[in-house]
């Protein structure tokens, strides 16, 4: 019991980081399906910094786990520009976007991974080690019966993600900048008559949820495994789509979802050791978040309604 | 000072294809109601746009309590106590009213003195009190998408007087209100006035304009024709002067000259979604050559019975019969093949896809038969070449001919469009559902005059309309429908307006 609470956090998390960013984009009105590709590159930009800072100047790389998170946001937020340029400056339609941005990031990160490893290092490998992240568990909570666990090995990233993610609800329902982006989505133009720019809005928003995703991608870098590499690329970016979708594109709600599929994904590991199934079988197990999000499908989407204006090109002149 | 509040001296702007507003001067006093009265399409819009810095003007100047301003945005517009009320609400439908009021410029508070928010709290005492100075109740925590048209609008003239706006600017404010609230809206646009409020309204109605304004500019295809005293005007001289013609009030025809019955409908019952009885057993006729007009209050199963003939609808029970054809299981299309045209409520809709070319909608109801489509590839010159035709036809005036996006037409030219081409589809039935909502008297008198052009052809129309005027006008037999049933079937000459007006009301004598 107390391995699937611990797993289940510490996979629901992340993806629950990246759910928000997604739903600051689309409630501005932008389509994101550039999650996956955010996450990646953003995990990528802050492993790759750490390993070099820690290759040049010296230092033991697990003390720069912050820096990593830190430098991932940067790098995430850096690579969602292209998407905020492509959708909002030049009007591109924003699913092709989104894909291409995904397409876009996987290919270049594991291609200057290798590059990189080569040249620096090398070494011929397409990995970063980063490390890993020491968990700690908090005395006195952790003893309480079985939600004790939630307090139990925690990663650091955790309790990063845990506050971010009540400053980023507080950003979204309570000041003025979440008021004009939830605005946004559903009608621009009466944004635009209230004398606000719209494109700038909607440009942060796409930010923020660049930043949030790269967020998500270090900390699945360092919990699932110990580097950076190709794997990161598992879909949980579109996974992260899916719960705030089933989250009807409301920051409490989509955390529901994302306790769901990590409670579901650790459930499954759960079982497949349970059980005894050969490694084979447990890729099968695997899919069940997956499988979970097909079923949900069929009974969550007749009663959620996206923003109006979600994917919509704003333009001034349409009535 | 100068005596004008509001001044805009030879205002020109175009727009490619089109001169919007050609070298127009208005001047408006502080405190006055002024309306500027046009068919649609004559540029009020355009040039009160550019009076709240939506578009800025090619030449021209504009002058604000006796000061040259250059109004780049409605921001600015909004800093110069200018606020407008546009013909499409700009609110967002998932907020509530008091967070659409106040978005923009958010009264802001901080927690413990560190971390600013947004004071909904504040805002929505204020909105009330506002709202109750200026007879405007409304319950700022209600959501838009749960408040109607009169409400919304009602939210927008708040959304105004919050920005503390001086000069208010009223877009068709009436075009989607129902006659009691329009006099209600009425009555407050003049207590704005009483409160010293400089009125703007655009309008094609003459009647509100000699109601409440004073002062009333008139503007054809762009120009100013004249600025008027709405008190020594007569209605009829300001209806010439808009249209630019002599306009008749009573719509010319001949007798009506009966042929053989086309549409005969037979015991047509009708549920609706929540299975509730809509149309009951209905029975008429409808010969060629005769113009049939269902009257009624809105609601009461009219739009049903030309839904069900022209095959949108489900029949309960009954049949529909087209020239001795029982067609009540066809489909659509080959409901449309035997013979019926039909020109539905919501043209925007059901009438026209909006962003496809004026084109590409005229061929819409033929594009898959030759030649239109030839071995199953559309042919293009064949349906511009059948476009030129119509909209030359049928004078549909547009900005760019053929290749105009439906969406930039003004509502009379989307309807003449729709109108001329159901008449080429040369049915034997032609059904018209409130074709001349919301147009302006030229264009309504035109549509009048095509319908019963038709009918002299030999065609049967059946007119459905809730303008009572509309239907002793055209209509040769009326049947009147209260609650799903027709009350009385008569000759229209044999019924006068309060005979009608009765049957509709359920009274039966």
């Amino acid at each position: 019991m107390d391995t699937l609470i611990i797993d289940g956090l510490s996979f629901a998390l992340p993806l629950f980081i990246m759910s928000i960013g997604g739903i600051y984009s689309e409630r501005s009105g932008i389509t994101n399906l550039a999650i996956e590709g955010l996450q990646g590159f953003g995990a990528f930009f802050g492993a790759l910094s750490v390993v070099l800072l820690s290759h040049f100047f010296n230092i033991p790389i697990q003390k720069l786990f912050y820096l990593a998170l830190l430098l991932s946001m940067v790098g995430g937020m850096i690579f969602s520009l292209l998407h905020g340029l492509l959708s909002i400056k030049f009007k591109a339609n924003q699913v092709i976007s989104g894909v291409v941005i995904n397409i876009l990031a996987m290919a270049v990160t594991v291609f200057l991974t290798t590059q990189i490893n080569n040249m620096v290092f090398g070494a011929m490998s397409d990995k970063f080690q980063i490390g890993t992240s020491q968990r700690f568990t908090i005395p006195l909570l952790s003893k309480i019966p079985i939600l004790g666990a939630i307090f139990k090995n925690i990663y650091p990233f955790e309790i990063v993600i845990v506050f971010m993610a009540i400053f980023a609800y507080y950003v979204f329902y309570k000041t003025r900048f979440g008021l004009r982006l939830r605005a946004c989505g559903d009608n621009p133009h009466s944004v635009d008559a209230a004398g606000v720019e719209v494109s700038k809005v909607q440009f942060k928003a796409v930010m923020i949820s660049g930043a949030l995703s790269g967020l998500g991608g270090i900390s699945f870098a360092y919990s699932i495994s110990t580097n950076f590499s190709p794997a990161i690329y598992m879909g949980y970016g579109y996974l992260a789509i899916a719960a705030l979708i089933f989250g009807n594109w409301e920051i409490l709600p989509t955390f529901g979802a994302c306790l769901l599929f990590g409670f579901a994904r650790a459930g499954g590991y759960y079982m497949g050791q349970l059980l005894k199934l050969p490694s084979t079988f447990s890729d099968l197990i695997m899919t069940l978040p997956y499988v979970l999000t097909l079923l949900l499908l069929i009974f969550f989407s007749k009663t959620n309604r996206a923003p109006r204006a979600l994917g919509e090109i704003y333009d001034k002149g349409k009535r | 000072m100068s005596e004008y509040i509001v001044e805009m001296r030879n205002i020109t702007k175009r727009f490619p294809g089109i001169v919007a507003n050609d070298d127009i001067t208005i001047q408006i006093k502080k405190g006055e109601i002024y309306a500027l009265l046009g068919e649609n399409g004559a540029g009020k819009s355009t040039l009160m746009s550019m009076l709240f810095g939506m578009y800025e003007p090619d030449e021209g100047e504009i002058w604000i309590r006796g000061e040259k301003v250059n109004i780049d945005s409605p921001n600015f517009a909004t800093k110069l106590n200018i606020g407008m009320v546009h013909q499409h609400f700009k609110l967002v439908e998932n907020y509530t009213i008091a967070e659409n009021i106040i978005l923009g410029i958010e009264p802001i508070k901080k927690y413990l003195g560190l971390f600013s928010h947004v004071d909904l709290k504040g805002a929505t005492e204020n909105i009330a009190r506002l709202s109750r100075k200026y007879g405007l109740e409304v319950d700022p925590s209600k959501k838009i998408e749960d408040i109607n048209v009169s409400m919304q609008q009602r939210v927008e003239i708040l959304k105004m007087l919050y920005r503390e706006a001086e000069i208010l600017i009223f877009d068709e404010p009436t075009a989607v209100l129902t006659p009691q609230e329009i006099d209600f809206l009425l009555e407050i646009i003049e207590e704005l006035k009483r409160g010293g409020k400089t009125i703007i309204l655009i309008t094609h109605k003459l009647e509100e304009i000699k109601r409440i304004a004073h002062r009333c500019a008139i503007l054809r295809k762009g120009q100013l024709v004249d600025v008027l005293d709405v008190k020594n005007t007569a209605t009829r001289e300001m209806a010439n002067l808009m249209v630019g013609r002599e306009v008749s009030f009573k719509t010319e025809k001949k007798g009506a000259c009966f042929q053989d019955v086309v549409l005969e409908v037979r015991n047509l019952s009708i549920k609706n979604n929540d299975d509730f009885d809509v149309v009951k057993d209905v029975s008429f006729k409808v010969h060629g050559g005769e113009v049939f007009a269902i009257a009624g209050v809105s609601g009461n199963g009219q739009v049903e019975i030309a839904d069900a003939i022209a095959g949108l609808t489900d029949i309960f029970q009954g049949e529909v019969l087209l020239n001795g054809k029982d067609i009540s299981n066809y489909s659509i299309r080959k409901r449309t093949v035997e013979g019926i045209s039909y020109i539905p409520e919501d043209r925007q809709t059901y009438g026209l896809i909006l962003d496809f070319s004026l084109a590409e909608n005229l061929a819409l109801k033929e594009y898959y038969k030759e030649p239109f489509n030839h071995n199953g590839l559309l042919n293009r010159n064949v349906i511009n070449e059948y476009g030129e035709g119509l909209i030359h036809k049928y004078d549909i005036r547009s900005s760019q001919g053929i290749k105009t996006q439906v969406r930039q037409m003004s509502g009379g030219n989307q309807q003449k469009a729709i109108i001329g081409r159901e008449i080429e589809l040369k049915s034997s039935l032609m059904i018209f559902v409130q074709p001349t909502r919301g147009l302006d008297i030229g264009a309504i008198e035109n549509i009048q005059r095509m319908i019963i052009e038709e009918r002299d052809k030999g065609k049967a129309i059946l007119l459905i309309s809730l303008e009572l005027d509309e239907i002793m006008n055209i209509a040769d037999t009326i049947g009147v429908i209260y609650n799903g049933e027709i009350q009385k079937i008569a000759s229209a000459d044999a019924l006068t307006t309060n005979e009608v007006g009765e049957f509709m009301m359920g009274v039966t004598a």
